[in-house]
């Protein structure tokens, strides 16, 4: 986590600026996948544990993502493809539900390390029930190492924007969590920078002040913000200033250098202050290398007693040492700069999901704000940390068309600018069709098909799949029947035999009753469950 | 700005209440007997041989000294009991809302047992002992609110384990329990602690432990000379504000003060106790509500740290509702003062109403006036709850 | 747990909902525990006629030879002997023979020393009205307790429900009404509506059954606003569901919505709010008596808050000031007197609140997984 020394690239005349940190160093993947694996899931066993029997959502599923690309998972409603990326996230309400088995490997640490440890499950005789005793201390401390995880490592966003965000807090204080979790440094690299005082300051002032009264063409103003924030040593600061000065923004345009002056006073710490937030830096890129650590851990194998215990320590020392730091009087003082620091990166950060008016935005509520403009901040918020993995429970499904059109097209722009990885969840395949490289087809808890985006159009394996593609009304062929596929989605506390889709497939022969199919390589990275194929069997 | 408009909205609300209350009222005492409707309006039995204190000019009539039939005559006229209903109505509203809610009567019960309050109006006597009731009530509250939201919130994120099923154990006993019962039996207890097995006060001269902690002021023997200081009259009231914790710092009795909260102390628990009993099952399970909401899954994916989710996140949305029961809850706050400050022997308005009601002859006027000072204290306070509300969710003063 | 039903039957969703929800409170130890208490006073009340009335020539207690015993200090004198020897004072109180003990006598401390007391209750006067066996009390005390509650819950619920409900359903201005002046009843500490609603109507009224049904329609004034509340929460969350919209949609009239869909789905609030009332009101009316309201004509009476109240305040409270100031430890306090029955009301509030509180946790639908 490199403190950033560059200066903000050059703002294109159209379109929005490129926050800086969003844009990566010349060379990043785009588009282009085939890199490392970063997310590796094996034999994930997901069941819920209802009134009704034990529900087995997630029957052991495998797959894998890789650096740059985009996964799509579909499949039916109620097949597991939330499940599954809430397993990934350990986001499963646990009284229901448990992770059963498997293995998560996320840049080769496994994130359900300890997980048969957490319960004990015992069926309960003469019942077809299961008592379960959940051990939660267990459970606890995997949640706390999951949330170092979450947020920098995979994040998330919603199906439902309307009700993802805290209704009581606006949209910058929520983003500004965000960012201060995870990309505090940089925060605190904002406010420290030069004093009002140094030469050149005041005349940059006046410069742009000047001309926003006289209206200058937005370039030249931009320029100008450019010049005072390098005045100012505060690369980050250009952009406050040019939406101060802006001539479209409201009530400042009166008085654009009382506000300038005002900004830049704010910037003025004491020395104690400064004290103060050298060492919550030093504070938290602390707390980022112990993260680190224990990711190298985990990675070196399986973390053991001892380590685990460690680890605990670490971070309760982690939680106690910025009270060590903390100087009386001084935070409260220090809320207001921080608070506004965080405005002012949210607005950058919402540029960045090509939101017009970003100031406007980032002080309302969440309630104030249209659905595809939520899903915008959710997605804003999800990549602001910069994450390996971003997965998307379906984002769009809650949207009109056209919005939707706008959040994939957004989606696709942002994977190609910021290389991270996309696992995304969809029932609709024309969505996948749009963004996805790579979709894996899920039906009742299990992947049934596996395969990069053109060949699964082009030359369905599956039945199920083949079911699916001919369901999808076409407009080309108006005279064909419209098809669907017979039956309806089975009971998954008492799934059918051996292989699930067996009563509703066309080819169902005797050996698919009985055994479950494996997931065989049918060459060029398409992989099948199904007996009607005979490729190798994929290695677990 | 959008907020005082939602002030003022609800502020207007608070009239038609205020105007229900003294209708029940009005319908109250119009059931009365005649005589005793003017013992509660001018203090004094026409029955009964007068003795001036209310001047007979406030009736209309210029005979000083001896007035005692025409009283009768005059107080019909004034409060207009030959004219036809609605006009009574009309004259009680007017009298109701300016104040003139009648006197303490010469020979009633209550004045018998306090005879400071002899004769005085009604607003008077009130004012005297409203500041003390708005004392403990305050202990009370911050009792309430210190433990039921904490513990509320603890057991709604650990559900079904111990510390759950513990508070389950507190909210329902204190629910079981009747407040007389505990407060006697804590009363007791505490006697028996302070003074041993013989009940002599290790603090005073004077005999009994009991007198520590029953009365709000020290017995008369504890105070220099045997006499109630100046500013105490008749070892009730004090001045000049009326909170006794406050006058006694003015006057420099710091001791003082300090006894006053201490014996203030346990009847606030007391009565702590009955509510805890309800707002901790409504903190719960608010609480466990909001855990399930949406965004707080959002925000354990973004990473925030357990406790944060729940301190910040869902803390924050789970006291919307925790205040609005607060508010509802608040009349029945109430209504458990007089029967406390009776065990405990606290001068409260509580206790005002109390010796109305059930010495006899009861004293109509008091009756009337704590009914409507304690609705009218159960109407700020939902008002206040109400707006807090608006403060606190966004949603409220701007949707 | 799909078990197989009988054949010939329809299933029935009302009855695997009912047997749904009992599973779920069966789970819940506490509600258990409630149910099996609250069944024991069901018992006890259904054959509370057949139990003598105290104060009846078997209870009513004389002294060994036949005088009304006498007081020593606001106790009577207490004497532990074997019946057939002799008393060692005269006109001391003794439990009178061929009194069926079921619970036994109780062992307590007496200025005789250790030994079995009398279950005895005091009264503010004994010259007027006679002692009487406190566990006796409490048996009848069901009988008046019980009915009395659920006279009220009962008769509150009903006029609530129904106010409630036309509130929530039909709205505007119906609506409006019936919600300023539930606000009107909420706002005075209940209470103090109902020592006032007495003080005015009750206290000269000596017939027993007319002053129970002042006391109960006092209690009801004050009651039927909160089921008021909580049914038009309900109704208007109701009335938005899909199946309302469908049903009307139909052709259903308004009448058929209300009977069929709406009250229904809205009234199971209202069974948790009946079943926690039943267990408040006895409190309530003890908490009036002590505060020296009479409720009933006599002090003696045969309920449990009455006993309680009057026991604690004579007993504990006032021989505390004037009688033990200085020689505490000689003070018999007759514990048993305000104990048993404060203990009957604890546990009857206290089951009952356990099993609304199961009802609660049953009902809910998050919670049936």
């Amino acid at each position: 986590m490199a403190v950033a020394a560059t200066p903000t690239t050059p703002l294109p005349e159209t379109g929005s600026p490129l926050p800086r940190q969003i844009v990566r160093p010349a060379g990043a993947s785009s588009g282009q996948p085939k890199g490392d694996v970063v997310l590796d899931i094996r034999n994930l066993k997901t069941y819920f544990y209802t009134y009704d029997g034990v529900v087995r959502a997630l029957d052991g599923i495998s797959f894998k993502v890789r650096k740059g690309e985009t996964l799509g998972i579909a499949g039916e409603t109620g097949c597991g493809k939330s499940v599954t990326v809430f397993s990934v996230m350990r986001l499963i309400p646990d009284p229901p539900g448990r992770i059963v088995s498997g293995k998560i490997l996320f840049r080769g640490a496994n994130l359900l390390w300890g997980i048969d440890r957490e319960a004990k499950v015992k069926p309960i005789k003469n019942t077809g029930r299961v008592k379960v005793t959940r051990r939660f201390r267990r459970i606890k401390a995997a949640n706390e190492r999951m949330s170092a995880i979450r947020g920098r490592g995979i994040s998330m966003i919603f199906q439902e924007p309307s009700q993802a965000m805290n209704p009581i807090f606006p949209v910058y204080d929520q983003i500004g969590e965000v960012l201060l979790l995870h990309r505090g440094p940089e925060l605190i690299d904002g406010l420290l920078g030069a004093t009002p005082e140094d030469p050149g300051v005041e005349p940059a002032i006046e410069a742009l002040a000047s001309a926003s009264a006289r209206n200058a063409p937005q370039s030249e103003i931009r320029e100008l913000a450019k010049a005072l924030a390098d005045a100012l040593h505060l690369p980050s600061f250009s952009i406050r200033a040019f939406h101060l000065s802006r001539p479209t923004s409201a009530s400042r345009n009166q008085d654009v250098r009382k506000a300038l002056h005002k900004e830049v006073r704010g910037l003025h710490l004491s020395a104690v202050e400064k004290g103060y937030l050298r060492n919550r830096k030093a504070l938290i890129l602390l707390e980022n290398d112990l993260r680190a650590t224990y990711f190298q851990e985990m990675q070196e194998g399986e973390l053991d007693r001892r380590g685990e215990r460690a680890t605990r320590n670490r971070m309760r020392l982690r939680r106690y040492s910025h009270l060590y730091f903390r100087f009386p009087g001084v935070t409260r003082r220090l809320e207001r700069p921080l608070r506004d620091e965080t405005l002012w990166r949210s607005v950058e950060i919402l540029e960045g999901v090509r939101i017009a008016n970003p100031v406007q935005i980032a002080k309302s509520y969440p309630f104030e704000l249209s659905g595809g403009m939520l899903q915008r901040v959710m997605i804003a918020m999800a990549l602001a940390p910069e994450p390996v993995i971003l997965m998307a429970d379906e984002p769009t499904t809650a949207l009109d068309v056209t919005v939707q059109a706008q959040i994939l097209g957004l989606m696709r722009d942002l994977k190609e600018r910021v290389g991270t990885s996309i696992v995304l969840i969809t029932h609709d395949l024309a969505v996948l069709a749009e963004v996805a490289d790579r979709v894996c087809i899920m039906y009742a808890g299990e992947i049934v098909e596996n395969a990069p985006i053109v060949r699964l159009f082009e030359s369905p394996l599956h039945p199920y799949t083949q079911g699916l593609l001919a369901s999808i009304p076409r407009f080309d062929r108006p005279d064909k029947r419209l098809e669907s596929i017979p039956g309806s989605v089975p009971n998954l506390i008492t799934p059918p035999t051996g292989c699930k889709f067996h009563p509703r497939c066309p080819f169902a022969m005797p050996i698919c009753k009985e055994s479950r199919p494996p997931m065989t390589d049918e060459g060029d990275e398409h992989s099948v469950a199904c007996f009607l194929y005979h490729g190798a069997p994929m290695v677990e | 700005m959008r907020l005082w408009i939602y002030i003022v909205r609800r502020s207007l609300l608070v009239v038609p209440v205020i105007i229900g209350v003294m209708t029940i009222t009005f319908v109250l005492i119009s059931a009365l007997p005649v005589s005793e409707r003017l013992e509660a309006t001018f203090g004094t039995n026409p029955r009964v041989p007068y003795t001036p204190t209310v001047p007979c000019s406030k009736l209309g009539i210029d005979t000083p000294g001896n007035c005692t039939n025409p009283i009768y005559k005059a107080g019909i006229d004034k409060l207009g009991l030959n004219q036809p209903v609605p006009v009574q109505w009309a004259v009680y509203m007017y009298n109701s809302l300016t104040l003139h809610w009648g006197y303490v009567g010469n020979a009633s019960g209550l004045a018998g047992q306090i005879p400071l309050a002899k004769g005085q109006p009604v607003t008077t006597v009130l004012g005297w002992f409203l500041p003390y009731t708005l004392e403990l009530a305050g202990l009370s509250l911050a009792i309430i609110l210190l433990i039921s939201i904490p513990l509320g919130n603890l057991s709604a994120v650990n559900r079904n384990r111990p510390i759950d099923q513990g508070s389950r154990v507190l909210s329902f006993s204190g629910y079981a329990l009747p407040a007389f019962l505990l407060g006697s039996f804590v009363l007791m207890a505490a006697v028996l602690v302070i003074g041993g097995p013989s009940g002599k006060s290790p603090f005073c001269a004077h005999a009994s432990s009991y007198f520590d902690l029953y009365g709000s002021w020290p017995a008369i023997q504890c105070w220099a000379g045997s006499t109630y200081p100046t500013w105490l009259k008749a070892g009730q009231v004090s001045s000049p504000t009326g909170f006794p914790t406050v006058d006694a710092a003015i006057h420099g009795q710091y001791w003082v003060a300090l006894d006053t909260l201490v014996r203030m102390i346990l009847p606030a628990f007391v009565i702590a106790y009955g509510t805890i009993a309800v707002l901790l099952r409504f903190v719960r399970n608010s609480m466990l509500e909001v855990l399930n909401l949406d965004f707080i899954r959002t925000a354990r994916a973004k990473g925030v740290p357990e406790r944060s989710v729940i301190k910040k996140h869902a803390g924050r949305n789970s006291l919307n509702v925790t205040l609005t029961v607060v508010g509802l809850t608040f009349a029945g706050f109430i209504a458990g003062f007089p029967i406390i400050e009776v065990v405990f022997g606290l001068n409260g308005v509580g206790r005002l109403l109390a010796y109305s009601v059930t010495l006899t002859p009861l004293d109509f006027g008091t009756i009337f006036g704590t009914t409507i000072l304690f609705t009218i204290i159960v109407v700020a306070a939902n008002l206040t709850v109400d707006v807090l509300y608006a403060v606190l969710d966004p949603r409220v003063r701007l949707g | 747990m799909a078990a197989a039903a009988p054949k010939g039957r329809r299933p029935n969703p009302r009855l695997d909902q009912i047997k749904r929800t009992w599973y779920f409170f069966r789970r819940n130890s506490l509600a258990m525990i409630g149910l099996g208490i609250i069944v024991f006073f069901m018992i006890v009340y259904v054959y509370a006629p057949f139990y003598p009335a105290p104060g009846t020539s078997l209870q009513t207690y004389t002294a060994s030879n036949g005088q009304p015993p006498v007081q020593n200090g606001p106790f009577p004198e207490i004497c532990t002997y074997q019946p057939g020897e002799a008393p060692p004072a005269p006109n001391c109180y003794q439990t009178p023979l061929g009194m069926p003990s079921v619970v036994g006598p109780t062992v307590g401390v007496s200025p005789a020393g250790i030994g079995p007391l009398p279950f005895g209750s005091l009264t503010l006067n004994p010259a007027t009205t006679p002692f009487f066996n406190t566990f006796a009390g409490l048996l009848k005390g069901t009988d008046w307790s019980i009915s009395i509650s659920v006279g009220i819950v009962a008769t509150g619920a009903l006029i609530g429900v129904l106010l409630g409900v036309v509130s929530g359903y039909f709205g505007g201005i119906v609506d409006e009404t019936i919600m300023r002046v539930t606000d009107i009843f909420l706002s005075i500490p209940g209470l103090l509506l109902v020592i006032i609603f007495l003080a005015i109507f009750g206290i000269s009224v000596q017939s027993l059954e007319l002053r129970i049904l002042i006391v109960v329609a006092a209690f009801v004034i004050i009651w039927w606003p909160i089921y008021a509340r909580i049914v038009r929460g309900q109704v208007l969350v109701t009335r938005e569901q899909r199946y309302v919209e469908a049903a009307r949609a139909s052709g259903a009239s308004s009448g058929r919505i209300l009977r069929k869909h709406i009250i229904p789905n809205s009234v199971y609030p209202v069974f948790v709010q009946m079943s926690l009332d039943v267990g408040t009101i006895p409190l309530l009316i003890a908490a009036i008596v002590f505060i020296g309201f009479k409720v009933f004509p006599t002090n003696a009476f045969p309920e449990w808050g009455t006993m309680t109240a009057l026991s604690v305040q004579s007993s504990v409270l006032e021989s505390f000031i004037t009688n033990c100031q200085t020689t505490m430890g000689s003070c018999i306090i007759p514990w048993w007197q305000f104990f048993f029955p404060g203990f009957t009301l604890f546990l009857f509030a206290i089951s009952v609140n356990f099993m609304a509180d199961g009802l609660r946790d049953a009902f809910d639908p998050r919670l049936r997984r």
